[in-house]
């Protein structure tokens, strides 16, 4: 004779495991990760040079107008051998513009100018409007 | 006469509702962060008000004030910089290459490497920003 036993409760799965391993994964999640809000700004690549390769048509001027601007090592913008303030610079690439909207605007940056010299500097000149702007490369080693 | 109620058990605290808060908060500090391999020393990214957001993935080359690199967080010279990284992009040349250089280093130091990493195939180089500033 097979004797029954009278079944007992269900056991039921412990939650506080799965509590463990989320807080864990939380914890994990919180320390690894950086939090910046970082941008970008793009310096070289195939996407320049195929801009490059088809330039935009400017009109019956086969030379589109180009204006240099020099990244001095003290950090200032020169232009024509004049050192401009980054609102001065705004204005007058603004005026350029004004006279001829596809300029091309040119930055020679000096090696001895901080990176943070050349953000101000390219933002001048997107506060005035600029919307082509190259950087001329630098080559060679430190 | 009195009828005495058996006295009701106090229920246990739901802990559903617990590991649905916990559960949000993972969700939430993983969709808000990048898990970025940072770098092994302080760089601090110039500010710059133009700029677009950066997506994730990619390779970072960081740059400290004083001229040292790293690959994704580890310290290497600059000619093994450009081996591993000439390795990379031989097998992904889309890989997005980040130059996280600190504000205060000078231009010879980043373009220069700028222009050796484009030869070396990269499709897009770019320059991590701090927005801000103006």
């Amino acid at each position: 004779m097979q004797i029954t036993r009278p079944k007992g409760p269900r056991a039921t799965i412990s939650l506080v495991a799965m509590i463990d391993v989320l807080m864990i994964l939380l914890v994990f999640f919180m320390v690894t990760s950086t939090y910046l809000d970082l941008d970008m700004v793009p310096l070289a690549g195939a996407d320049g040079a195929a801009a490059e390769a088809n330039p935009p048509e400017t009109g019956p001027d086969p030379l589109p107008a180009r204006l240099l601007v020099r990244l001095g090592s003290d950090g200032a913008g020169y232009v024509r051998g004049r050192a401009l303030e980054a609102t001065a610079l705004s204005a007058m690439v603004a005026g350029r513009l004004a006279e001829t909207p596809a300029l091309e605007v040119l930055v020679l940056p000096s090696g001895q100018a901080d990176v943070q010299a050349l953000a101000t500097l390219m933002d001048a000149l997107v506060a005035g409007g600029a919307t082509r702007l190259r950087l001329i490369r630098l080559e060679g080693q430190p | 006469m009195k009828l005495a109620r058996p006295a009701r058990r106090t229920p246990p605290e739901t802990i559903i509702a617990l590991i649905d808060v916990v559960f949000f908060l993972l969700v939430f500090f993983m969709l808000v962060g990048r898990m970025d391999a940072t770098a092994p020393f302080d760089v601090l990214p110039p500010v710059a008000q133009t700029g677009a957001d950066m997506p994730g993935g990619g390779v970072t080359i960081s740059v400290s004030a004083d001229g040292v690199m790293a690959l994704d967080g580890v310290v290497r010279a600059r000619a093994d910089v450009l081996l591993a990284l000439a390795a990379r992009l031989a097998e992904a040349p889309d890989t997005l290459v980040r130059l996280n250089a600190d504000r205060a280093v000078p231009l010879r130091h980043v373009l220069p490497l700028a222009a050796e990493i484009e030869a070396l195939g990269a499709r897009e180089v770019v320059l991590v920003l701090t927005p801000g500033g103006g």
